[in-house]
């Protein structure tokens, strides 16, 4: 089982490559950002932020990350820290879960999407007075 | 003066239902059904409290209610919607906000089909039947959405079976066929089942 | 200020209310309510109790007709109904059945 490791040294980030002729299958966890060239099967977790190139692809049941940007395919849940990008042309199979989520218009996707924002009061939604009212917690 | 786009102003709240074949343009506040033949845009002020159905779907405002978009389905920066999406095409700008189930692409023409089975179903008082072939239909699609040829197989065979449940719904003879449960998720059973389920409807 | 406009291709059952002017020239089942002008075109259909402040109607109405101002038939119309209004005229070429109320 490959693992590869992004270290952070003194607030540096490297950023991890998995090149287009590479498939690795198993858990890739780190600190850095990670571009995905390759094939991936296995879950993703690192703190920075995430691309799946066009032509790559990964296959997982989580990847977290900060920001990520899809060109490529990725069937999986994705829980971002930051905002999601499906570029058009990417297709993606999942429920994704970002501060904010944007699909180009030529991306295919099937999944749900979880962000966190409230309706109008005539909606239900929280008052005028609440900021952002957090959604009553679900697990 | 005719008018072919439909405009609900910034003040005008609607309880009801809306349907029709134009074009349909909300600034005010909606709170029933939309379904049109036409373009359908949300404005930035405007509330829509329940689902809608189009052939373009725009939104700039709130949405409570599931979008189905004939042709495609745009949420634009400001929207901000809780239901479920479907269109061919489903764009989400930078600024739209979404929670619900997101589906792209046609799977082969079987959203149309259902739509057309369901308004021929319709006149034949066949309500429930046309609400369980569409669950149906988006159960079916649901688990297996890159395998775009299974789904159309799946949905257009109910379609059939379920029609023919609802013309003898109508006249009368059995009930059983619109008030059937959805059928399972496996496309083999239920094929099975829709012919079993004709049997003994005879 | 802005308007609501019902084109022809609409058809809406419910209620309608609002604060602008509104244009009719679909299909309106249920109630509509506005505080400024309604006009009911040639061709549509209303099967509403209509209340406004001025209404002109051009078109088929079965329903109460309610004005704070007043209340014009147009040749073409239809209406089937009470009309309450300070001000009432019916056009010739006007049909119409139905009570009328000028004592406001």
């Amino acid at each position: 089982m490959a693992q590869v490791r992004t270290t952070t040294r003194g607030g540096d980030t490297r950023e991890a490559r998995i090149g287009g002729g590479a498939r690795i299958r198993g858990r890739i966890h780190g600190e850095g950002d990670l571009v995905v060239e390759g094939q991936v099967d296995g879950e993703v977790a690192i703190r920075g932020d995430l691309t799946i190139a066009e032509g790559a692809s990964i296959t997982s049941e989580a990847v977290e990350a900060h920001a990520v940007t899809i060109a490529g395919t990725l069937e999986g849940d994705v829980a971002a820290t930051g905002p999601v990008r499906l570029a058009p042309g990417s297709r993606v199979r999942g429920n994704l879960r970002g501060t904010a989520v944007t699909i180009d218009d030529g991306a295919r996707f099937s999944g749900k999407l979880d962000c966190e924002f409230d309706l109008p009061p005539e909606l239900g939604g929280a008052p005028r007075g609440d900021a952002r009212g957090r959604p009553p917690a679900r697990r | 003066m005719a008018a072919n786009v439909t405009v609900i102003g910034r003040t005008t709240r609607v309880h009801g239902r809306l349907t029709g074949a134009s074009d349909l343009e909300v600034q005010g506040f909606v709170e029933g059904e939309i379904v049109v033949g036409g373009d359908v845009t949300v404005d930035a002020q405007g509330i829509v409290g329940a689902s809608v159905r189009g052939r373009r779907v725009i939104v700039r405002g709130a949405v409570k209610g599931d979008l189905v978009g004939e042709e495609a389905v745009l949420l634009q920066d400001g929207a901000r919607v809780v239901g479920d999406v479907r269109a061919p095409r489903v764009a989400i700008a930078q600024g739209a906000l979404v929670r619900g189930y997101v589906q792209t692409g046609e799977g082969d023409g079987a959203p149309a089909r259902s739509a057309r089975a369901q308004s021929a179903a319709r006149p034949a008082a066949a309500r429930p039947a046309a609400a369980v072939h569409e669950r149906a239909a988006v159960a079916a699609r649901a688990p297996a959405p890159a395998a775009s040829p299974a789904p159309p197989k799946v949905a257009v065979k109910p379609a059939a079976a379920q029609e023919r449940g609802a013309a003898h719904a109508a006249s009368g003879t059995n009930n059983a066929g619109p008030r059937r449960p959805p059928p399972p998720v496996v496309p083999a059973l239920k094929k099975t089942k829709g012919q079993i389920a004709k049997k003994k409807e005879r | 200020m802005a308007s609501t406009v019902i084109g022809a291709g609409i058809t809406i059952e419910g209620e309608i209310t609002t604060d602008e002017d509104v244009v009719v020239a679909g299909t309106v089942r249920g109630k509509l309510s506005a505080k400024e002008g309604i006009t009911i075109e040639h061709g549509a259909t209303v099967d509403a109790d209509v209340a406004g402040a001025s209404l002109v109607i051009a078109g088929a109405l079965t329903g109460n007709v309610t004005a704070t101002e007043r209340v014009d038939l147009q040749s073409g119309a239809r209406v089937i109904g009470n009309v309450k209004a300070a001000r009432v005229t019916i056009a010739d070429g006007a049909q119409f059945k139905g009570n009328v109320d000028m004592d406001v």
